[in-house]
């Protein structure tokens, strides 16, 4: 018996454009997709935005949930046909047996920041007892219309660990199917573009002031980007003999140190790297791939990058998509899964776009360009606010 | 398999501690709203202490309690922090903010806006390095978070939950209401515990209708449950309190009728 877990559907939606085909091409081309943002004091930055939500209509029934985030839930999950494979689990499975766990970390606070700017909140300064909060602004509003959007009656649940919240969406997944209460999970993750995050970045002083850099000599901050993506995890024995991918382990730890600096010998980092080798029982010289959390700040390039090496992956090609399509925080997760799945099928090790030049005191093997090679064995890293790290294995079993 | 509860905390109006709320629950004296001591932050430089969120200090309190009331060191032991609503105090600053003409963000007020903002502070004030899941299922966090601790605990893996909510500021007092501020926290563990203990079995079921929880005999705590996701709580830790077998359900929302199901009882 395989007692891995099997991902027999995957979708993503990112600045590259909508769905697989996007995502693969845009991966593909090594190039940057992300557009200039000016802030209201006349700072630039970059942005990875999603090109067509405006347009897109929820059901009526549920209207209420309405906001940006759900737009991009709903655009994500209509592609690629994985609203349609999740019909159909539904059929086989049984709705009750279907969990929902989406990783996000602002939902959609965006309908919130709207709110406090209407002329009705000037005037009243509260907001209406009608204002949807529940549906939009809420952590759990993504988790909640996705589970009504696709008709799934299983157990849901948002997971919000800020950067690490849809990797670690698939471990909380992991748990609800090892221990029988889910036959599958909807695991996914979405963030949208909002001013709390675009000026909360720029507080701390974290955003590029040109696009960014993940693990360049010159990185100076993260460009900002929204992204969904969903993964339909179950059994491997039961669903996963057409479909190549398996989550082998996540390692989950926390650094204990500080809400915003990793740990300056990457403790957190480190202890993940290995819980997912160890869970896996892999020796981190047969792994083929790290999609690096490489966000483009100085510290968290610097403590990946020891992390690494520490755990004897200096030498294991590694590469960051943040420089294409922007750090899209609790996605960030999903976004490593889906590329890192393109990245197998297409038998490529993709580059960092926009680094020129790797940080000189680095060790680990930073891809610059995409270079061909097969990949059976890849980590994707995602490390949090509050010291959250989430570290997941995945295999390719063509 | 039995999953054991080694000890709990809980903060509440009228609720001060495990101690206080086992004599209310088991009718010793009378529940009385007398308001809400203040959280204690516990294992924090005065810095850090200074900059922890409400949510961190609600967190804190009933940790600490769960785990002396256990007698567990932190180290190791993996955290669930269960929250519908997180904190809307932060929120409501930095949407003001962000309505102004000159905009300028703090950047504690931002990193403290994170949902696992109570998280990252348990880490730095313990120094446990176990992983750590914040989450929200709206008014159905207390059960969703009792459902991850469960799932995560195993032979020589602990789990603490830790579940809280406070209310919102004025300005979503219509849009969102919390009654009161409650914190509950539960330490679980596969290994049963030395002398007399509860345990727990458990099954994601449809929630028979003969299991339904009837409400708080006392009208207050009645109101107090319905009224703060984390006092969805009350009933079990009423079982804890009489040491009395019983079985309890939370439907995951009003219109789905399957959820998690919890029968308590008790080892010599």
């Amino acid at each position: 018996m395989d007692s891995r877990l099997a991902m027999t559907r995957y979708t993503l939606t990112t600045a590259f454009g909508r769905g697989l085909s996007a995502n693969r091409a845009g991966l593909l081309s090594g190039r940057s997709v992300l557009s200039r943002h000016i802030l209201a004091d006349g700072t630039g930055c970059a942005v990875g935005r999603v090109a067509g939500l405006e347009g897109v209509g929820l059901p009526g029934a549920l209207a209420r949930y309405d906001c940006r985030n759900n737009r991009l839930v709903q655009y994500a999950l209509e592609a690629d046909g994985f609203a349609s494979a999740v019909a159909a689990a539904v059929r086989t499975l049984g709705a009750e047996g279907i969990g929902v766990v989406i990783g996000t970390s602002t939902s959609g606070i965006a309908a919130t920041e709207a709110a406090y700017r209407s002329p009705r909140f000037a005037e009243h300064s509260v907001l209406p007892a009608d204002f949807p909060y529940r549906e939009t602004h809420n952590v759990f509003s993504c988790g909640d219309f996705t589970r009504r959007l696709l008709g799934v009656r299983g157990p849901a649940l948002v997971v919000s660990t800020a950067c690490s919240s849809s990797a670690k969406a698939f471990a909380t997944a992991a748990r609800l199917i090892a221990s029988g209460v889910c036959r599958a999970v909807v695991v996914g993750g979405v963030d949208s573009l909002c001013d709390t995050t675009l000026y909360g970045f720029h507080a701390l002083n974290l955003l590029a002031r040109g696009d960014p850099r993940p693990f360049g000599a010159d990185r100076d901050g993260i460009g900002i980007g929204e992204a969904a993506g969903f993964a339909l995890l179950g059994p491997a024995d039961l669903f996963g003999k057409d479909a190549p991918l398996r989550l082998a382990a996540a390692g989950e730890s926390a650094d204990a140190y500080h809400m915003t600096a990793p740990h300056p010998e990457a403790r957190g980092a480190v202890m993940a790297l290995a819980g997912a080798l160890a869970g896996a029982g892999w020796r981190p010289e047969t792994v083929d791939y790290v999609h690096l959390h490489g966000t483009g700040t100085a510290h968290n390039d610097a403590a990946e990058d020891l992390a690494l090496t520490t755990v004897g992956l200096a030498a294991v090609p590694a590469s960051s998509t943040k420089g294409a399509i922007g750090h899209t925080l609790g996605a960030a997760g999903i976004c490593g899964v889906v590329f890192a799945a393109l990245a197998m099928e297409e038998n490529l090790l993709p580059g960092t776009a926009n680094t020129r030049v790797p940080d000189p005191r680095f060790r680990s093997r930073l891809l610059l360009s995409g270079e061909s090679g097969s990949i059976r064995r890849a980590l994707v890293n995602t490390f949090g606010f509050g010291g959250s790290n989430c570290c997941l294995a995945l295999a390719w079993d063509a | 398999m039995t999953t054991y509860i080694a000890g709990w905390g809980v903060l509440g109006p009228g609720l001060p501690d495990a101690r206080a709320a086992r004599a209310v629950l088991l009718g010793e004296r009378p529940y009385r709203d007398e308001g809400v001591r203040p959280p204690v932050v516990e294992g924090l430089s005065a810095n850090e202490a200074r900059r922890c969120p409400t949510s961190a200090r609600y967190a804190l309190d009933v940790g600490w309690q769960a785990l002396r009331d256990a007698g567990w060191d932190p180290a190791g032991v993996v955290t669930v922090l269960a929250s519908a609503s997180g904190d809307l105090e932060i929120a409501d600053k930095n949407c003001q903010a962000l309505a102004r003409s000159e905009i300028a963000l703090s950047p504690t007020l931002f990193h403290n806006s994170v949902h696992n903002a109570a998280g990252g502070y348990w880490g730095i004030a313990t120094a446990s390095q176990a992983s750590t899941t914040s989450l929200s299922a709206y008014d159905a966090s207390f059960a969703a978070g009792l459902l991850e601790a469960l799932t995560t605990v195993a032979p020589g893996r602990r789990c603490l939950l830790m579940a809280y909510d406070f209310p919102a500021p004025a300005a979503f007092a219509a849009a969102r209401r919390i009654s009161a501020p409650f914190a509950v926290a539960l330490a679980l563990t596969a290994d049963r515990p030395a002398g007399p203990c509860a345990s727990l079995s458990w099954q994601w079921t449809r929630c028979d209708q003969a299991v339904v929880f009837a409400g708080m005999t006392d009208a207050a705590l009645e109101a107090l449950r319905v009224g703060n996701s984390a006092a969805r709580s009350l009933p079990l830790l009423q079982g804890l309190s009489e040491r009395r077998a019983t079985t309890l359900s939370w439907a995951d929302a009003a219109d789905m009728d399957w959820g998690l199901c919890v029968t308590l009882s008790f080892a010599p």
